[in-house]
């Protein structure tokens, strides 16, 4: 795996972050740091909170306490229209794509385009289908996304994310719900474009192999705390009981004979 | 030993009436809140980089209006018709059955063209509404709009609602003139007078001020319409069940407004 370039100021900065919905806790003083042009991966298992912290990150939620900096700006600081301007430069792959069902492939793509420039209509064509080149989903510009299999949705989603050439992307849970071929080639697209835009990518996901494939540096949740921040070979080799059972959860799970499975499911072992 | 039914303590009731009033007051905030949020992007918009644009409102208006034309005027015919009958038939015992053409020319105008139409509308617009919203939250795609910098009642709510406001007032004036058409087939006959008879008569029973109060209400129920339904569609919970529900509630609470909110304009304007 390509590393990324050399870290110079950090492009997203979560200091002491604390949340809680109702009475519950969900993210507990998480503080971490993304450079520009690093993937990282934030990882752990249900409940966690990784996702919260993404909505976080995107400003789709407000913490209890704590900050969020992205790109210099610290986003509970910022107006509204000045977090419209920072949206230009950031995109979300949503978990199950968010794809708008009533407009088409290519107008999903579009939309943004439409929305924030001047641009005419061919030109905005022209935009979107270089996009959906990128994400090899070409021939399928006129299809309404009910038409689309759940990889094409997500990377339908993807072409959407990038269209306006965001400097930082955001994935939930990309490879959810699909099969490992399909999920495999979705990992390779992400280091593609951190290569070739020079994105700076963050993930949320619960898949292991995904992870360790696409990861700069990796950042483990559980139960709403921060565990570990590390390369791929930091958090694999970590002492941490905690993390060791949460990667050996995966094998664990891989390792099982399908009837035993079956049998532990109904509750006969 | 059975446990005493909680359920029709005072203290439950007293309990379930405040948190619906509660309720109430929290959905009534949000609603004006939207519909002042909805004005507020409507004139802002351009000069905040998110205007309001003309096709989606377009759209708005065709499936709102254009599209329902048939079935408005199905029913306002009937409406017409029936209104003559009922009158007819009362004024009669009086001797005044002549007096019908009055009696339907106010109804109709001041009442039953903009509740009709306003009832009608609920129903089949305010829920697809509703059931859109509903369905965007589910499936994040309102996430999605605001992450792209789209501000959601911007490009959601103010379309809906500006198209609402243009089209429910045509809607009812188109509904009312049906109606009338519809009843001049039954009464013109029934009283033994001519068409144009019958129109002479329409125009001098009606004024500016009817017409205006007709209007003005169902321009007040375009409102309604929409800010329910936008509320009712946000306040979705669960998948598609989820949107079932919201969508059925959309179609009674906005009824509902629509019926009492008449209820206070009548009393408002003429005491």
């Amino acid at each position: 795996m390509t590393q990324a370039q050399t870290p110079q100021q950090p492009v997203i900065e979560v200091n002491n972050l604390v949340t809680h919905y109702g009475e519950r806790k969900i993210l507990n003083d998480v503080s971490l740091t993304i450079q520009q042009g690093e993937i990282m991966v934030i990882m752990g298992g249900s409940g966690s909170g990784k996702s919260t912290l993404l909505r976080h990150m995107v400003a789709l939620e407000n913490a209890t306490s704590g900050s969020i900096r992205l790109l210099g700006n610290e986003l509970s600081k910022l107006s509204q229209m000045e977090f419209y301007k920072l949206c230009r430069k950031i995109g979300v792959s949503f978990q199950g794509g968010a794809l708008f069902s009533s407009l088409t492939v290519i107008e999903n793509i579009i939309l943004p385009l439409h929305e924030h420039t001047d641009l005419d209509r061919m030109t905005m064509e022209i935009m979107a289908r270089m996009k959906l080149q990128v994400v090899d989903l070409a021939p399928f510009e006129d299809l309404m996304p009910a038409q689309l299999s759940g990889g094409m949705i997500k990377r339908a989603a993807i072409a959407r994310a990038i269209v306006m050439d965001p400097s930082l992307l955001f994935f939930d849970e990309p490879s959810a719900g699909l099969d490992p071929v399909v999920s495999s080639a979705l990992d390779e697209l992400i280091l593609e474009l951190r290569d070739a835009m020079q994105m700076t990518i963050v993930v949320v996901t619960h898949e292991l192999d995904s992870a360790f494939k696409i990861a700069d540096r990796i950042t483990v949740l559980d139960k709403g705390e921060i565990l570990i921040v590390g390369t791929v070979d930091e958090v694999r080799n970590s002492n941490n009981e905690r993390i060791q059972n949460l990667l050996n959860r995966r094998f664990e799970e891989e390792e099982l004979d399908p009837d035993e499975y079956l049998r532990r499911l109904m509750g006969q072992s | 030993m059975a446990a005493p039914d909680q359920k029709s303590s005072p203290t439950q009731v007293l309990e379930s009436v405040g948190r619906g009033a509660a309720q109430f007051a929290g959905a009534f905030g949000f609603g004006a809140h939207l519909f002042f949020q909805s004005l507020y992007w409507l004139i802002m918009g351009r000069s905040k980089g998110q205007r309001v644009r003309a096709e989606p409102l377009f759209a708005q208006m065709m499936v709102i209006g254009v599209l329902a034309i048939p079935i408005v005027s199905m029913l306002s015919v009937a409406i017409g018709i029936t209104l003559s009958m009922q009158g007819i038939n009362s004024l009669e015992k009086f001797g005044a059955q002549h007096q019908v053409v009055f009696m339907v020319a106010l109804s109709v105008t001041r009442e039953f063209g903009p509740l009709i139409t306003g009832i009608l509308v609920a129903g089949r617009s305010g829920s697809a509404l509703a059931a859109r919203i509903s369905t965007m939250v589910i499936s994040q795609e309102i996430d999605a709009l605001k992450v792209m910098g789209i501000n959601p009642v911007r490009y959601l709510v103010v379309p809906a609602l500006i198209g609402m406001m243009i089209v429910l007032p045509c809607l009812t004036l188109w509904s009312i003139g049906i109606s009338l058409v519809g009843s001049a087939f039954y009464v013109a006959p029934q009283i033994g007078t001519t068409m144009g008879a019958y129109f002479s008569q329409i125009n001098a029973s009606i004024d500016a001020e009817d017409l205006a109060h007709g209007l003005t209400k169902s321009l007040i129920f375009a409102v309604l319409i929409t800010i329910v339904a936008v509320v009712d569609g946000i306040s979705v919970k669960g998948g598609a069940e989820g949107v079932g529900r919201v969508t059925t509630s959309a179609v009674v609470h906005g009824i509902t407004a629509i019926v009492l909110t008449d209820m206070v304009f009548v009393f408002m304007t003429t005491s």
